[in-house]
């Protein structure tokens, strides 16, 4: 239990349970480091920072999805447009190949405005919003001829 | 906002969308990077806004009546003239090419005849259908790209025939097989998912594979088993199988296969190569689709065969057509012309350097919109409009279907469209009292 | 001197980059030449015909010679010259029983430290051939 050792192990309970409990929940991602007020005193620093490092390569929790879209590469082809399993659900002319309406949906992720490929609404795609294996989409960066997608944790 | 056309390739995309107040374009969306830049043309800096005359050696700016003037004295005085081009105009222009052929006892040809127009012809006579893109869209599950670059000469194809889901099917990518034959690692081939085939075949080589395939459909086991083409033999197996297992397989005919290899017709032999394998074919059949570069590609084809029967290649004498084995290129090279008008396109640029040092000693008219090497050698330059954004008009696609082509906004400086000239010249010698 | 020749076989395409009918739209006289005169060859032959250290390549066939820049890309098989279809690509290009060869021809490519023709210049090399 390698979390644990890192915690201030007093079992003061100020987070509602005992230091081991906690411990767990943070391997699950249920609490956040933060969650513990004593660590977040000066004295805990070093041990806080060591934490926040360990969650960060354990779990990923920390770490923020970026799709960027490499506009001088990018030839407009639309395929990522097509391909987006979120925007084949909401806009239908992208079924058949078709550009999106404009204005574009809500939901919509990419739309190719003045040849160029423009990533519009991050917060759909299934890597954020999908549970399971459709979390782990990635077809946009697969399919892009010029290789101008690139998904991203930062 | 208005959906609209885009004439930037053959594959005229009929659903991006331009926001424009009628004089300037604001935005384009869903056109790929070569459709936006057809619309760039609009304002680009090598544009051409009045009528050049070659004067001293110099191309000088002069008044359309003096260029039309021009023009009309030099078809007069030419007794085998050569009209080329019309690729990027419309099919009501075209018609205008050959009523002026017919005028002058010209010869009169589109790009097509050195390109694509070959897949036809041997189509045609092999009586094998070609297929459209809704059918693809909708149907096929094999794409086969021989020889031709698709992400780069028309971008959107593969995002409207592979990454799309059809009617009949409720997936997309995941059941259609993409197969590239092509000697380099071209964009096209990031496309590929892991059950696709990518076939790096040796320059030169496709009618050595073309042969072994055939020998294989006729009698199992004829491929060596070192391959052939620089091309494994199960790679070959592969192919195989992906072809005549295929519902609905539609082989992209590129460039590459469209200069003859060892004085041999490749497309001929690949038409009969289909043919085996459609009956071989148990659940469906093969079909070939044709690639174009010039949005028009096919429509002269289309006017030329609803007039004359005949799908290129016109030579009008006295009103009649002359049976004749001679094309552009056999034109030049032996020097039977004697005055060249090339519309919408850039022969100096195209053509080999002994045609074009040919082209150059005869005078040259040109109808363009732009700057280009043979604007450099022209007598005398006709601006003309940007077909499907300033002016409208009929397009064949790459599919031979007919898409008409809306006009977006008004073209500069009152220039006249490719019909509109072309008319000018005809009515201007008709009046002048013919030749 | 000693003198690298080898045989190559030469493809010309279209690259959306290096379009001529873009060029002459949007580009001016050195852009033409920047994006046209170029010839991209395998990476290994680049290196065994020693490019980095003349400025250019100098390919023949039977049709023509012509200078252009030699690029080297991974995506091009060895002994293969890739050229964009433009007035320099056609110099070197011909006519075979009145069809246009412009792809697989068989050419030689070495490195020279010539310079590359400007459009002018092969316009008035048409003129006066
Ligand atoms: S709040 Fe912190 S110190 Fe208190 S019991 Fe929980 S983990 Fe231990
Ligand atoms: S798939 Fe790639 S090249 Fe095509 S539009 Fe999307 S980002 Fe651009
Ligand atoms: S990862 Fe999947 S859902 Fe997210 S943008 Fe790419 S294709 Fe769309
Ligand atoms: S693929 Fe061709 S027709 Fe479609 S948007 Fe691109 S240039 Fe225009």
């Amino acid at each position: 239990m390698e979390l644990y050792k890192y915690l201030p192990k007093t079992n003061c309970k100020l987070c509602g349970k005992t230091c081991m409990a906690f411990a767990l929940d943070l391997l699950q991602g249920k609490v956040k480091a933060d969650d513990c007020p004593p660590l977040l005193e000066p004295k805990y620093k070093k041990q806080y920072e060591t934490l926040k490092e360990l969650l960060g390569s354990e779990e990923g929790v920390e770490k923020e999805l970026r799709i960027n879209v490499d506009t001088d590469l990018c030839d407009g082809c639309g395929i990522c447009v097509t391909i987006c399993p979120v925007n084949a659900r909401y806009c239908p002319p992208s079924l058949s190949g078709k550009a999106p309406d404009y204005p574009p949906e809500k939901h919509q992720l990419f739309q190719v405005k003045g040849g160029k490929c423009e990533l519009l609404e991050l917060k759909y795609c299934r890597r954020i919003e999908a549970e399971g294996r459709e979390r782990e989409c990635r077809v946009c960066e697969t399919y892009c001829p010029r290789e101008a997608v690139k998904i991203e944790y930062v | 906002m208005k959906r609209s056309v885009c004439s930037g390739c053959s594959l005229l995309c009929d659903d991006i969308m331009v926001k424009s107040d009628g004089i300037y374009i604001d935005e384009v969306f869903g056109a790929c990077l070569k459709g936006k830049e057809k619309f760039d043309q609009v304002t680009s800096q090598n544009r051409i806004l009045s009528p050049l005359i070659r004067k001293d050696d110099t191309l000088q700016k002069a008044s359309w009546d003096e260029a039309l003037q021009r023009t009309v004295d030099l078809i007069k005085k030419s007794k085998k003239p050569l009209i080329y081009g019309l690729s990027n105009s419309s099919c009501e222009a075209q018609l205008k090419g050959i009523e002026l052929a017919k005028l002058i006892n010209g010869f009169i040809d589109s790009n097509a005849s050195i390109c694509q127009g070959k897949v036809l012809d041997n189509a045609v006579n092999s009586g094998i259908t070609l297929t459209t893109i809704t059918e693809i869209i909708n149907k096929a599950d094999l794409i086969l790209l021989w020889g031709s670059n698709a992400a780069e000469s028309i971008p959107r194809l593969l995002n409207k025939v592979l990454f799309s889901r059809g009617k009949f099917r409720m997936t997309g990518r995941e059941i259609k097989t993409l197969i590239i034959i092509d000697p380099v690692k071209t964009a096209s081939f990031n496309t590929m998912g892991v059950r696709d085939v990518a076939l790096r075949i040796t320059p030169g080589k496709d009618i050595e594979l073309i042969k072994v395939l055939k020998e294989e459909c006729c009698a199992a086991d004829s491929i060596p088993s070192e391959g052939v083409a620089g091309l494994d033999k199960d790679d070959m197996k592969r192919l195989l199988q992906h072809l005549s297992g295929a519902e609905y397989g539609v082989i992209f005919v590129g460039q590459g296969l469209l200069t003859p290899q060892k004085n041999s017709n490749l497309i001929n032999e690949l038409l009969e190569l289909v043919q085996m394998i459609n009956i071989k074919q148990e659940r469906g059949r093969i079909t070939l689709a044709m690639m174009g570069g010039h949005f028009n590609m096919n429509g002269f084809d289309h006017v030329a065969l609803s007039m004359y029967g005949k799908r290129g290649n016109l030579h009008f004498k006295d009103n009649q057509i002359l049976e004749t084995d001679e094309n552009i290129i056999s034109k030049i090279e032996n020097e039977d012309f004697d005055c060249s008008i090339f519309i919408g396109t850039d022969p100096i640029s195209h053509f080999p350097m002994s045609l074009s040092s040919k082209l150059a000693k005869k005078p040259i008219i040109l109808i363009d919109n732009r700057n280009s090497a043979t604007l450099q050698l022209a007598s005398i330059v006709l601006p003309t409009t940007i077909t499907g954004i300033e002016c409208s008009g009929l397009a064949y696609r790459l599919d031979h279907i007919p898409i008409e082509l809306k006009k977006i906004i008004n073209p500069p400086s009152k220039i006249p469209t490719d019909e509109e000239i072309l008319n000018q010249i005809i009515q201007k010698l008709k009046s002048d009292g013919g030749n | 001197m000693e003198v690298i020749k080898t045989d190559f076989i030469l493809n010309t395409v279209r690259r959306m980059e290096n379009d001529q009918s873009k060029e002459f739209s949007f580009g001016d006289k050195k852009s033409l030449v920047e994006k046209l005169a170029i010839a991209f060859i395998n990476p290994k032959d680049f290196d065994k015909l020693n490019l980095s250290s003349k400025p250019n390549l100098k390919i023949s066939s039977n049709f023509g010679i012509i200078i252009v820049k030699g690029i080297a890309d991974e995506d091009v098989p060895e002994g293969t010259v890739l050229m964009p279809i433009s007035i320099w690509s056609n110099q070197i290009t011909g006519v075979e029983n009145s069809e246009l060869r412009y792809k697989n021809m068989r050419v030689d490519v070495d490195i020279t430290e010539e310079k590359i023709n400007d459009l002018n210049s092969l316009i008035n090399k048409i003129k006066e051939a």
